[in-house]
């Protein structure tokens, strides 16, 4: 329950005012829409931050962290390259993401059995396979709930050209939902009072808009109703934030430009980085396209242009500017593609969730290192399998989330950040 | 006709009831089904002796009804001409006339294209899907029966350009992945969720892996149209030192968007295992026959391969599966009309007796088959339920396996309801704009050509009649230079051909969702407040988060409503004689209803202190408000 909850009404009105005039209320109530439960941490933890890249569609494997060069039937037309790490190939169409790899972890021997991509998605999102009857938080929600915000003006938790359904709170609530960025560019939209309308006439819009929703609030118990009218509170201390700049992305030099590249993703990674700079908890950034069922080859070609250089250089980037080490950045993916190429899907690859390859780096992980493989043809794991769930666990324990916490459902029914998963501690430097 | 009827139509243009006659044209059949309904509903009240609801006031029920059947809220002028007039049929005229609107079919379009899973094109695919788009619009439009809609789907072929064939987006939006194309398709049709056993066996006795593949062999075989006639000019024109001219833009325009948007093989009814198969009824590799899973069976040879399995498929998915395909598709108007399935999920079938109301899911699913599903006469007789009409329940439904029946459960708008209601108020009635239409053009570089009235559909019967190399050679050639001629000033007046075209719409136009972009993009309202991005089956959210609030305190909301003084809800205050009459009516025209005393103070102590500057603060104040956001 907020305090601001219980005060009188002139007192919430006046509250509303003080916030939209100035920064004020933040210092007042810092705790206002979070729940920091900073005490229940893993001490020792190094990220604080995590950046999410999410490969929609099932990233190809074989052709990109996972290569097979002396298996041509399975390579096609591809060819490896080395990287900045001994022992670690990538596929030719990442020539700057190989300059990185000595600060990559890549984990070669992901499993799921999870083929379709809605499933697959969920998973990843959120451990736990889809069900009809509950909704589970996603793993940007669990990292708000459990370590809540960092900086308390600006959303904890932001997702950029992702979809809302995979980055929701789930059963946590709307609170925790991802606030999303449809374009990067453009940075968090309206965020800004409009020029025609002066503080006085904005501050008494935010009073009306109260009382009426107090009044409806009244009527209706409702879990919805109540999100809406916190976050209007959420928005206008947003709004006053000296920390907004974070979403701007005009504020970036020539130079940073150059480095990331003009692509949509690479102004996600740019955006990504800025958000995490100001204390933002979670940053999820998607890269579709990955649905490589027809033309494989020059379908994955196309999707590594729009991530080699992005990706390289925000890892550069976040290296340069000490960020690396308490940032975790994760490069995740619903699944791998298969072996096998279909001549009559004009050379495709189709899903293939027993084997598939996500990169961990920064955040206390190993640098330059690989785990598990999978066989000669990249069919199978045959070490040291990671599931989904050892994967998310691993994610979370980085910030320093206890995997084995349980937290219960408002059904009352007990849940873990990543299911049964266990964090695999040996990718941990 | 009853006097509101006559009134509204009056009022507005309306189109004539489109579609043969339905039983549900009788007022008195419609009465009395919607009578029994309720009588369902009522055996299940006293069994569980709980109080009835209570019906609610015309106001609420006015934007309910709008809501739910044309997916925006009332102009002012419709809410006022509602509320006024005293007559105790109203609330079916309403029904009526509002099942009769333009509206209605577009709110049922965007259903489709979540359900579909309908875009505009999709990423490394050369053609458009936007003639696919169209005929889903159009099935909405002419208000063609489920089943004729569902076999129209799976058993299409021809080519995309045809407006009769266009169907056939449904295999091209998933081309490459015949398989999900196949789960997706029981999960839509049939409430059944196969996509598991695409890999492996469900370990709770659900379907296996080879009945999956079963399945698949009726669709098997679905494929382009042979390119071979084209192949050898494709291969030079794709040289690199001729890719940006002339040559290869004509050749894209055969490759991609005649043989690309074609489809072919009407199912062989065989498929091979795939080579990971690790059961031991069958082995990697081994062709198996087509059957049916559960239903009549219906099953095809291992021998030879045939070219109508779709079609059997087709068949039996809508005549062949009991209960199953006509309960799902009734559960799934349920769920419209009265906001949560009576089963949930609405995409896994439950049994009527498996349900926790047998009765009233067995009458439902007769009803569907009584009406020939006919969708809009099966909604017509929910709406005209008293259960439709119980007043709004905040809470969540008591019965986590579907609907309690308390009245219908507050939530959210859907996106595209949001957006609807604000260009309704930003622009007034939006249904008075022409929908989309497809551009049948030859597009070059971008570019619309006239080419003397030739436009894909014929080039595409053309080119696909067309077996040889050099007849192929002939007939592209032929084309480069009546393109060339036209690009050099030759064969102009595309404008006349412009002008007949029917409109596309672009992201910033004010008109309906359902003709915007499929999805809008990214930067859209529709997006922000969770339009499904069509990639899976009804992925649309109505998660509230701060950037919808920032979009409704400073965003479209300000620019086109609040602080634009051309904007409809402004027109309809002129002549207002005071500043209550002006509140009234601006309350009318966002909330749909007068406001209470208390709100009249409020709102007149806003006038006093700010004057005229206090008209913008009220509508955006309303806007803001959780009434205006919520479906009641």
């Amino acid at each position: 329950m907020n305090d601001h909850l219980k005060l009188d009404e002139f007192s919430r009105r006046r509250f509303i005012s003080t916030a939209a005039r100035t920064c004020l209320g933040v210092h007042l109530f810092p705790l206002l829409g979070s729940s920091v439960a900073s005490g229940s941490l893993i001490s020792g933890a190094k990220a604080k931050s995590v950046i999410y890249l999410f490969m929609a569609g099932g990233m190809s494997h074989l052709d990109t962290f996972d290569p097979k060069p002396k298996k041509k039937d399975v390579m096609g037309p591809l060819e490896a390259i080395p990287s900045k790490a001994d022992d670690i190939l990538v596929g030719q169409h990442l020539p700057k993401t190989a300059e990185v790899m000595n600060h990559v972890c890549v984990v070669n021997s992901m499993t799921s059995k999870q083929g379709a991509h809605e499933q697959g998605t969920y998973i990843m999102h959120t451990s736990y396979a889809m069900r009809g009857t509950i909704t589970h938080p996603s793993l940007g929600a669990w990292a708000m709930k459990m370590a809540g915000r960092i900086n308390p003006e600006i959303p904890g938790y932001v997702s950029i050209d992702a979809s809302p359904e995979m980055t929701g709170g789930g059963f946590f609530g709307a609170k925790y939902a991802a606030a999303p960025i449809g374009s990067a560019s453009e940075g968090l939209k309206d965020s800004r009072r409009p020029d025609h309308v002066d503080k006085e006439a904005f501050d008494r819009r935010l009073a009306l808009a109260d009382r009426l929703n107090q009044q409806f609030h009244d009527r209706y118990k409702n879990a919805d109703v109540k999100a809406y009218e916190e976050l209007y509170q959420e928005a206008v201390r947003l709004m006053n934030s000296e920390d907004l700049k974070a979403f701007n992305l005009n504020e970036e030099g020539e130079q940073a430009r150059k480095l990331y590249g003009n692509g949509r993703f690479a102004q996600g990674c740019m955006l990504a980085r800025r958000l995490v700079e100001h204390g933002v908890r979670f940053v999820e950034v998607q890269l579709g396209g990955w649905d490589t069922h027809y033309d494989n080859f020059g379908a994955v070609e196309g999707r590594c242009r729009e991530f080699d250089q992005a990706y390289a250089a925000l890892i550069t980037d976040l290296e340069k500017r000490g960020l690396l080490k308490d940032t975790l950045v994760v490069v995740a993916t619903e699944f791998g593609r298969t072996p096998e190429i279909k001549a009559e899907h004009n050379n495709g690859r189709d899903h293939h969730p027993s084997a598939f390859t996500c990169l961990l780096a920064g955040g206390g992980v190993k640098a330059g290192y690989r785990y598990g493989e999978t066989d000669a043809t990249g069919s199978r794991v045959k070490d040291a399998p990671v599931e989904v769930q050892d994967f998310n666990a691993t994610i979370m324990h980085a910030l320093g989330i206890p995997h084995d916490k349980e937290i219960y459902s408002p059904s009352g029914r007990p849940f873990r950040v990543a299911d049964q998963g266990k964090p695999i501690m040996d990718l941990f430097a | 006709m009853k006097p509101i009827a006559t009134l509204l139509i009056g009022l507005f243009c309306l189109l004539p009831w489109a579609g043969a006659a339905s039983p549900a044209d009788d007022p008195e059949y419609v009465r009395k089904a919607a009578l029994k309904i309720d009588s369902y509903v009522a055996a299940w009240y006293r069994q569980k002796k709980m109080a009835v609801p209570e019906v609610t006031n015309d106001a609420t029920f006015l934007r309910r009804a709008f809501l739910v059947t044309v997916g925006r809220i009332p102009t002012a002028e419709e809410a006022r001409l509602f509320l006024e007039i005293d007559d105790p049929a109203k609330r079916t005229q309403l029904i009526d006339y509002l099942l009769a609107s333009p509206g209605y079919s577009s709110h049922m379009s965007n259903w489709a294209f979540d359900l579909l899973r309908v875009t505009d094109g999709k990423s490394g695919f050369g053609g458009t899907l936007e003639p696919y788009r169209d005929w889903v619009r159009r099935a909405m439009e002419s208000n063609m029966p489920w089943d004729d809609l569902t076999r129209g789907l799976l058993a299409a072929r021809g080519n995309s350009w045809d407006p009769d064939h266009a169907a056939v987006g449904y295999y091209i939006r998933d081309r490459g992945m015949p398989l999900d194309n196949l789960s997706n398709t029981a999960r839509i049709f049939l409430g059944s969720h196969m996509e598991c056993a695409q890999c492996h066996d469900d370990p709770f006795g659900g379907p296996e892996r080879f009945e999956f593949y079963q399945l698949a062999a009726f669709t098997n075989g679905v494929r382009e149209a042979s390119r071979r006639p084209m192949q050898k000019i494709w291969d030079e024109v794709s040289e690199d030192d001729r890719r940006r001219t002339l040559d290869y833009s004509v050749a894209q325009v055969i490759w991609d968007r005649v043989y690309g948007m074609s489809v072919q093989g009407g199912g062989t009814g065989r498929i091979e295992l795939p080579q990971d198969y690790q059961y031991r009824d069958g082995e990697p590799g081994e062709m198996i026959a087509a059957r049916t899973p559960f239903g009549k069976t219906v099953r095809m040879s291992d021998k030879d391969n045939a070219d109508d399995g779709r079609e059997k498929l087709a068949e039996w998915v809508t005549t062949r599966t009991g209960e199953q395909f006509p309960s799902v598709i009734a559960n799934r108007m349920w769920d419209r009309v009265m906001g949560r399935g009576v089963y949930e999920p609405v995409d896994e079938f439950v049994e009527a007796k498996e349900t926790h109301l047998p009765a009233l899911m067995n009458h439902l699913v007769q009803l569907m088959v009584e009406l020939d599903y006919d969708l809009r006469a099966f909604q017509k007789i929910l709406l005209n339920t008293k259960t439709f009409q119980f007043v709004p329940n905040p809470e969540p439904s008591k019965v986590a396996t579907g609907d309690d029946f308390h009245g219908r459960q507050l939530e959210r708008m859907s996106s595209e309801q949001i957006w609807d209601s604000l260009i309704t108020l930003a622009g007034g009635d939006p249904d008075k704009k022409p929908r989309r239409g497809v551009d049948t053009r030859v597009q070059i570089g971008g570019k619309p050509l006239n080419l003397g009235g030739k436009d894909m559909k014929k080039i595409s019967e053309e080119v696909l009649a067309i077996d040889s190399e050099s007849e192929m050679r002939t007939y592209f050639e032929a084309l480069l230079e009546q393109v060339k001629k036209e690009r050099s000033g030759g064969g102009g007046g595309g404008d006349g051909m412009m002008a007949r075209q029917a409109p596309r719409y672009g992201g910033n136009d004010q008109v309906r969702a359902s003709e915007l972009p499929s999805p809008a993009p990214r930067d859209h309202l529709l997006y922000v407040f969770g339009q499904s991005d069509r990639e899976v089956v009804e992925a649309a959210s109505r998660e509230p988060n701060v950037s919808q609030v920032l979009t409704l305190m400073n965003g479209f909301v300000q620019k086109q409503l609040v602080n634009n003084p051309g904007a409809h809800l402004y027109k309809s205050l002129e002549g207002a004689s005071d500043a209550k009459e002006k509140i009234r009516r601006i309350y009318i025209a966002i909330l749909s209803r007068p406001p209470s005393e208390e709100e009249f103070r409020w709102m007149l102590d806003e006038v006093n202190l700010s004057g005229d500057d206090a008209w913008p603060n009220i509508v955006s104040a309303l806007v803001m408000s959780s009434e205006f956001l919520f479906v009641q």
